[in-house]
């Protein structure tokens, strides 16, 4: 099956004849060995999970950073290489402080998910000489579930290294986005109170992580128009995984 | 409002004396040629702000020196319309200084407020438009737009909005701003009948605990007919004001433009 | 002693020397025209006085009296067209007087030319000279240095070359008073609309050799529309931190007190609401 491929997968601007690009297709495979990232919304807010790959009795679970603020009212969760969402986040963060000093309001997450989308399809060969050289010479292998509360209310965005977004009610990407994903076509309603979100969400990410779910190998986050972007304390994580360990 | 305000006279004298005659090489010393390019066009502008509309005002006179160039030069742009008429444009935008410097700020102004409305899938704010026309302005610290902006409109509240600026981007929200050629004959007038200044309760006792009167919100009709005078004094004794004046009345529902003659002398 | 006081030059030089600017003189910006016609001469001017771009006087008197034959329109430095006008129109009585006969323009014009020829331009009055004498009817213009011109129409000031314009266009030769007075009346009024220095109203001097005629804003295309609003103050408005009444007895202790019926009040009546 890949023999087909390989003279068209090396240029990574070159189409294939079935006008595929394959090293962008490759990219997405990258992030389905990521580990789960779930957001839920609901009209309070939205919330983001993560699971974190505890790979060491010795590693520092605090320093696993898959959950991370872009500004006050917008965060995201990631799924994949996680080096490359360094890059794209800090594009997302100059670009809203850009906004808020030019027009002295918050952006909108929908222009911030556009923005960091733009950056993602800057990569490829360029010609010698050529005005805007590409920055990247291959495509992002992260994607990225963007939350975010702003003027429509709360919202969530998937962002995907071929540079295409969507906004999701709830969306589940990494590697057990598959069955996350049936759960949340399952169980989400539109009804959803905030602390039921994040009971959705735990109890997702429980069904398809292959560790045992606790406080300390998952990590939520949420998006309100009270509090704005927050990631959850130990003490409030533990009374998240209590809730639902306790039913 | 900061300075880079100076005014400066008209250059053109009908006096001519030896001393302005041009130094001649034989002075010994080099001569330096230099190129300005500034020009003062005259003219004025005006805004003032109501509790549900804005009224932004200005003559239509172009002047260079002691010469009129035309009549008909509006200083006064609708701001993020669709097609040549500014469609469904709800910010003005009074120029009043450099006339070209003016064209200049009020193209990049209407782009950038265009741009925002296809980035962002929603229309500016005055509010954000202020904000950015600073940034317009600033972004030329040392080698300005030589213009006093007044940015007018409605914001998010339905309240009348008015921004006045200085010529790099330091700005303000005000009820009341004049501009221009003819601002220092025209903002004690309007700190007079807009703020109240300097009124005091005619029936309260003489003596410094007299209470000043408190500015009331004023209603359309009673604008328009202070910015007419405002504008009709202002041509009498500044040679710079004249030919037409201009009014523009910003609304919830949109922009309403005014037009009448003023002396032509 | 008589001429100018140079007593404060030196001072003002070192003032001006450490940047202290030299003080706005009222300047008329101004048009202001002649011409000549069959039978006399015709000289007129708008009224509006400048300091800067700011109007000073909206009605002011360019037209000045020499002789009862002879005026003179002036331009420039307002003090300097009335000091001058003035100076000569005594010094012209007073030639009239030990001559005993009719003053002539030509005599006029040489003592302005020599006047101001004498200080070098500093003197800023650019004067258009015209009136009739026993040696027939006659229109001059005087430059601020001292050079004259003798022409059958003439222009100055700022708003010369609009007025200049109109005569290029219309002037021809032999017109009786009434083309004159006309053609002149446009002149000014295209420097009053055209310049920006000239404005107001029109103001024209016929000058026959038997009598003047000074028609006093014979034009007046510039008057002030009604305002919308009444700026009456309700009294009581103004806060007043103290009072004392000082009586007309207790003034009359240091002048002398009299009362003036009010509308004989002298000077010219103050522009205010009615």
């Amino acid at each position: 099956m890949f023999i087909a491929r390989s003279e068209y997968d090396r240029g990574i601007n070159t189409f294939s004849p079935e006008g595929r690009l394959f090293q962008v297709e490759y990219s997405l495979e990258a992030i389905k060995l990521g580990s789960t990232a779930i957001g839920v919304t609901t009209a309070s807010g939205t919330v983001l999970g993560v699971e974190k790959r505890i790979t060491s009795s010795l590693l520092e679970t605090s320093s696993v950073e898959k959950v991370v603020e872009i500004d006050q009212h917008i965060g995201c969760a990631m799924s994949g290489l996680q080096a490359d969402a360094r890059s794209m986040i800090e594009h997302a963060r100059v670009t809203s402080q850009s906004h808020a000093f030019n027009y002295n309001e918050p952006i909108k997450v929908e222009s911030c998910t556009q923005a960091i989308c733009d950056l993602a399809l800057r990569f490829g060969e360029s010609a010698s000489g050529e005005e805007e050289e590409s920055i990247m010479s291959r495509p992002f292998g992260v994607a990225l579930l963007i939350a975010g509360y702003d003027e429509d209310g709360p919202s969530l965005y998937h962002a995907e290294p071929s540079g295409t977004f969507y906004r999701y009610d709830a969306k589940a990407i990494g590697s057990g986005s598959e069955g996350a994903q049936a759960e949340l076509q399952s169980s989400y309603h539109k009804s959803l109170t905030l602390p039921e979100a994040e009971d959705l969400v735990l109890k997702t990410l429980k069904q398809v992580m292959e560790e045992k779910l606790d406080a300390n190998n998952v990590q939520l986050a949420s998006v309100t128009k009270e509090k704005g972007f927050r990631v959850y304390g130990d003490e409030e994580m533990k009374g998240c995984v209590g809730r639902i360990e306790n039913e | 409002m900061a300075a880079l305000s100076s005014y400066s006279m008209p250059t053109e004298q009908p006096a001519f004396s030896f001393q302005n005659q041009p130094q001649s090489h034989a002075s010994g010393g080099p001569t330096q040629h230099s190129f300005y390019p500034y020009t003062d066009n005259g003219g004025s502008t005006l805004g003032i702000s109501g509790s549900s509309f804005t009224i932004i005002a200005g003559d239509t006179r172009m002047t260079s020196g002691y010469n009129i160039l035309t009549r008909y030069a509006p200083k006064l742009f609708r701001i993020g319309g669709e097609g040549p008429e500014h469609a469904g444009a709800k910010i003005v935008l009074s120029v009043v200084g450099f006339a070209a410097d003016g064209q200049a700020l009020q193209e990049r102004l209407d782009m950038v407020v265009k741009m925002y409305r296809y980035q962002h899938g929603k229309d500016m704010s005055v509010h954000a438009c202020a904000q950015r026309l600073s940034h317009i302005l600033y972004n030329k610290r040392f080698f300005p737009y030589y213009v006093q902006a007044i940015l007018g409109g409605i914001d998010e509240e339905g309240v009348g909005a008015l921004y006045s600026y200085d010529p790099v981007g330091s700005y303000e929200r005000e009820q009341c701003r004049a501009a221009g050629a003819a601002a220092s004959l025209i903002m004690p007038f309007l700190d007079n009948q807009v703020n109240l200044k300097n009124q005091y309760e005619p029936d309260a006792p003489q003596g410094l605990e007299k209470p000043q009167l408190q500015p009331q919100p004023l209603d359309r009709q009673t604008v328009e007919e202070l910015v007419r005078d405002a504008f009709t004094s202002a041509v009498e004794r500044h040679i710079e004001v004249g030919d037409g004046l201009q009014m523009m009345v910003i609304t919830k529902d949109g922009i309403e433009e005014l037009y009448s003659p003023l002396k032509q002398d | 002693m008589p001429g100018f006081d140079f007593s404060n030059h030196n001072r003002n030089l070192a003032l001006h020397a450490q940047g202290v600017p030299l003080p706005k003189a009222t300047s008329t910006g101004t048009t202001i025209v002649g011409c000549i016609y069959d039978g006399g001469v015709v000289i007129a001017a708008d009224t509006r006085a400048t300091s800067g771009p700011i109007v000073a006087d909206k009605n002011c008197e360019k037209l000045h009296y020499i002789a009862p034959q002879i005026w003179c329109a002036g331009a420039g430095t307002a003090a300097d067209t009335e000091f001058t006008t003035a100076l000569i129109s005594s010094n012209l009585e007073l030639h009239a007087l030990s001559t005993g006969r009719k003053p002539r323009v030509v005599t006029v014009m040489t003592m302005l030319k020599q006047h101001l020829f004498r200080y070098q331009g500093h003197i800023g009055a650019y004067l258009v000279v015209a009136g009739c004498d026993p040696t027939g009817n006659h229109l001059f213009t005087v430059h601020a240095h001292g050079s004259t011109d003798k022409l059958p129409y003439v222009t100055m000031g700022s708003g010369s070359l609009a007025a200049m314009s109109v005569f290029e266009t219309q002037w021809k030769r032999d017109m009786n008073r009434d083309e004159a007075v006309k053609l002149c009346a446009e002149a000014i009024q295209a420097g009053i609309f055209n310049d920006l220095g000239s404005g107001s109203n029109v103001d024209v001097c016929v000058i026959t050799p038997e009598k003047t005629h000074l028609l006093r804003n014979y034009i007046t295309p510039n008057v002030r529309e009604k305002k919308m609003r009444d700026y009456k103050f309700k009294r009581g408005t103004t806060a007043v931190l103290n009072e004392k009444i000082i009586t007309k007895e207790e003034i009359s202790k240091y002048v002398v007190v009299e009362d003036v019926p009010g509308e004989q009040a002298v000077g010219e009546k103050m522009e205010v609401d009615q």
